[in-house]
């Protein structure tokens, strides 16, 4: 088994903060967050009332009523995303098709049409059945690979808020074993009344825009979108003149085996992953940057997961910024993973560490480089992305920028 | 191409199913071609009449499960703990004689989680604030079962769990597979995990899903021990199959469709036991291409579910003699389609 390395050849996105690569770039660069008051269904009766909803979006500016009716929100902005990546890699039609496959990582799929229909069966006035449709998160995976003729592998990772990080590393593994020359990979997810009330039912969600790391934090503050990638195994990416983006360097995933929704509190399980993540990419500890940190901005979270830095990184743990784009995106569940890696993809190739927003203070138990101060001009070239979810499923990315080049790790 | 280097041992494999608990009562039903479908309740079926289900109605959780604990876990998650623990059993491993980090989970489930989100939906939607409930909604996730039993067990390797209509258990395996494969586990747990309840029988009625699939829905589990052949004689375990190679497609591609049932099948022409997973009208193309001296249909007989790949590559480990050459072929309606070969016993 040869030990290929995963360009990235194409990326796309819609989320709150951002419509396209570009926009979402320069939300980044400026630190630009989508998080506001919400109306896509009612949040009046809940104390946090705000969020990252993709606004002004109208699907007919995207698709045909025909193919409205049979695609969920989470369905439309998962194409809309793929999209972009697809044809900013211009890989179609490069490949037979039985050799590209199609990996979302997914969340509630098109649970927000689906309560529709329920809240009418509890009232007695039935919905119509359509909007049971497109429930399953699987939808998206299979209506991208009929949208695009890719007719090799297909599947959906449904493992919560780390989905659609896993669904990028095991979209990785699917072309360095062999089994695909390329891949669309990526995750969507949509807000919906399920995760909002499941949320602040918890008493999770901070009434203000969420605040990672800071002092005063109460909690995150919820979004939804899509974001995909173009991966392919890089010498074939270059003897067909593509642009290398950057690249996927490894990635693990483990269980934590503790708590279905409290991490393991003393950061041991996340320091695992971040360290099985750098041994499977072969990457020194000491070439890290910088952390796009799962950093949801709840008291708990925020703290384990610099504990985990401080293990994986002993004294260098101060010198590794920890960096939450949530502040910007919010936290987009099962597309969270991926909305990060291509923010991580696009902050590297800028040549940033990107700003962790809403700064309220310094907690004591936070006491790594978080980034408050503002964004700031880097060269590192390897960064990681950390996805952690209820249940344990814990994953992290080991992502490289274009200017990686052919240098070895 | 996927070919396992070297193949993957089934150490050990453990179901729960309408026919029962355990591999046997359901191996007994599939070779006694015994259905263990009964009706839906009309009062379920939204007018219709005429479709089965098959319950796991032998089921209990307190029999696996302390009464408190059982309580906290949704029926999904009951099912993955107590089935996980009876194929650990079955393997031969003992919770605390295994390294946890070198152990892990991957399980595909076509509806985990659902049946709690209405419930947890349904209280808000009744009862406005007060009606939600914390304790329902960390379950409402597909990855509860596999998440649960991982808890329960201490399993702190690679942990993924996948819906992909009805090969969703076969993605799973596919993923365990390559997870051995490739050095981040030793041992495996894979499978696949489904329930049925009154709300989503409701929900396949008004939908016309009762119809569609009248050969009746299924629920339960069917977990394999999946792990290196090396690795399973070093510690003495028995070695009921092997995995030999699992080959996928997303999709037939209109003109091409040939094609790709030839990159799923690779040269093979015949086998001895062919087992088929999935709706009968989605597994049509690939009917006629494998010639067997045997085929079975297992959702005939227990029903079938978007993740019972797990349960039927159980029973086809189950029955295969040492040395016969099994396939498993599954699809779903649009795709993706999954063949996996599997040879019976241990030849060393």
């Amino acid at each position: 088994m040869s030990l290929k390395r995963i360009a990235i050849t194409g990326l796309g996105t819609i989320n709150g903060a951002a419509k396209t690569v570009p926009a979402f770039q320069e939300a980044i660069l400026q630190g630009t967050s989508g998080i506001a008051p919400l109306d896509l269904f009612d949040v009046s009766p809940f104390p946090a009332r705000i969020g990252c909803q993709v606004k002004g979006y109208d699907p007919a500016d995207h698709f045909t009523r025909r193919q409205i009716s049979h695609l969920s929100r989470t369905d439309q902005l998962a194409l809309i995303a793929a999209c972009e990546a697809v044809a900013m890699s211009a890989v179609t039609g490069c490949y037979d098709p039985y050799q590209i496959g199609v990996c979302v990582g997914g969340g509630v799929g098109g649970m927000l049409h689906a309560e529709a229909w329920l809240q009418g069966e509890l009232s007695g006035k039935p919905g119509r059945p359509g909007l049971l449709r497109t429930l399953l998160p699987d939808c998206s995976t299979t209506a991208l690979a009929h949208a695009f003729g890719f007719a090799g592998y297909q599947g959906n990772i449904t493992t919560a808020c780390s989905s659609s990080g896993t669904a990028i590393g095991w979209a990785a593994d699917l072309i360095r074993s062999g089994r695909q020359q390329a891949m669309l990979c990526g995750g969507a997810d949509a807000l919906a009344m399920l995760t909002f009330a499941g949320f602040n039912a918890l008493k999770v969600v901070d009434p203000n825009p969420c605040a990672p790391f800071s002092a005063g934090r109460q909690g995150l503050s919820l979004g939804e979108g899509a974001a995909f990638m173009v991966l392919e195994d890089e010498q074939a990416a270059r003897s067909r003149g593509a642009q290398i983006l950057g690249y996927l360097l490894g990635y693990a995933l483990v269980g934590e085996a503790h708590h279905m929704t409290a991490p393991e509190p003393s950061g041991e399980s996340a320091a695992r992953v971040m360290n099985a993540a750098l041994s499977a990419a072969g990457v020194d500890p000491g070439r890290i940057g910088w952390i796009n940190a799962h950093g949801t901005g709840t008291p708990l979270n925020d703290v384990v997961e610099s504990n985990a830095v401080k293990l994986v990184f002993g004294p260098r743990a101060a010198g590794v910024p920890l960096i939450s784009t949530k502040a910007i995106t919010g936290h987009c569940l099962g597309a969270a993973g991926a909305i990060e890696a291509v923010a991580t993809v696009l902050a590297l190739n800028a040549g940033i560490i990107p700003q962790t927003l809403h700064f309220r203070g310094v907690d004591p138990e936070c006491d790594l480089d978080y980034g408050h101060a503002g964004s700031r001009a880097t060269d590192t070239r390897i960064a990681l992305s950390n996805s952690f979810a209820f249940g344990g499923n814990v994953t992290t990315l080991v992502l490289g920028s274009a200017a990686l080049g052919q240098e070895v790790c | 191409m996927d070919c396992f280097t070297p193949a993957i041992a089934v150490t050990g494999s453990a179901l729960i199913s309408a026919a029962g608990t355990g591999l046997k009562p359901a191996l007994e039903a599939l070779n006694s071609d015994i259905s263990c479908l009964k009706p839906i309740p009309a009062e379920l079926a939204a007018g219709t009449s005429g479709h089965c289900w098959g319950k796991a109605d032998q089921f209990k959780a307190t029999d696996f499960i302390p009464p408190l604990k059982a309580r906290k876990l949704d029926r999904a998650s009951q099912f993955a703990v107590a089935t996980v623990g009876m194929a650990l059993a079955a393997a031969g491993l003992v919770k605390g004689e295994f390294a946890p980090e070198r152990i892990g989970i991957a399980l595909g489930s076509g509806f985990g989680g659902i049946a709690n989100a209405s419930e947890f939906l349904s209280g808000y939607y009744q009862a406005g604030l007060p009606g939600l409930s914390p304790m329902l909604f960390p379950n409402t996730v597909a990855n509860a079962a596999a998440s649960n039993a991982s808890i329960e067990y201490g399993l702190q390797g690679p942990n993924v769990t996948f819906i992909q209509r009805f090969c969703s258990a076969e993605s799973a395996i596919l993923a365990a597979c390559r997870f051995i494969e490739e050095g981040r586990a030793d041992i495996m747990l894979a499978g696949g995990v489904d329930e049925l309840t009154p709300q989503m029988i409701r929900g396949f009625a008004v939908t016309g899903q009762l119809q569609r699939f009248a050969a009746g829905f299924g629920e339960g589990c069917g977990i394999l021990v999946l792990e290196r052949a090396e690795h399973a004689r070093r510690r003495g375990a028995a070695i009921a199959a092997r995995l030999t190679a699992i080959n996928t497609v997303g999709f037939l591609l209109p003109g091409a469709e040939q094609q790709g049932i030839n990159q799923l099948l690779q040269t093979q022409k015949s086998c001895d036991q062919l087992f088929f997973s999935g709706p009968e009208p989605a597994v049509q193309p690939l009917l006629g291409t494998v010639a067997a001296a045997s085929t079975r249909y297992p959702g005939r007989i227990i029903g079938s579910s978007l993740a019972m790949g797990g349960t039927v590559l159980g029973l086809l480990a189950a029955s295969l003699q040492p040395g016969e050459q099994g396939l498993q072929l599954s699809a779903s309606p649009e795709g993706p389609y999954y063949a996996m070969s599997v040879t019976g016993g241990d030849p060393a």
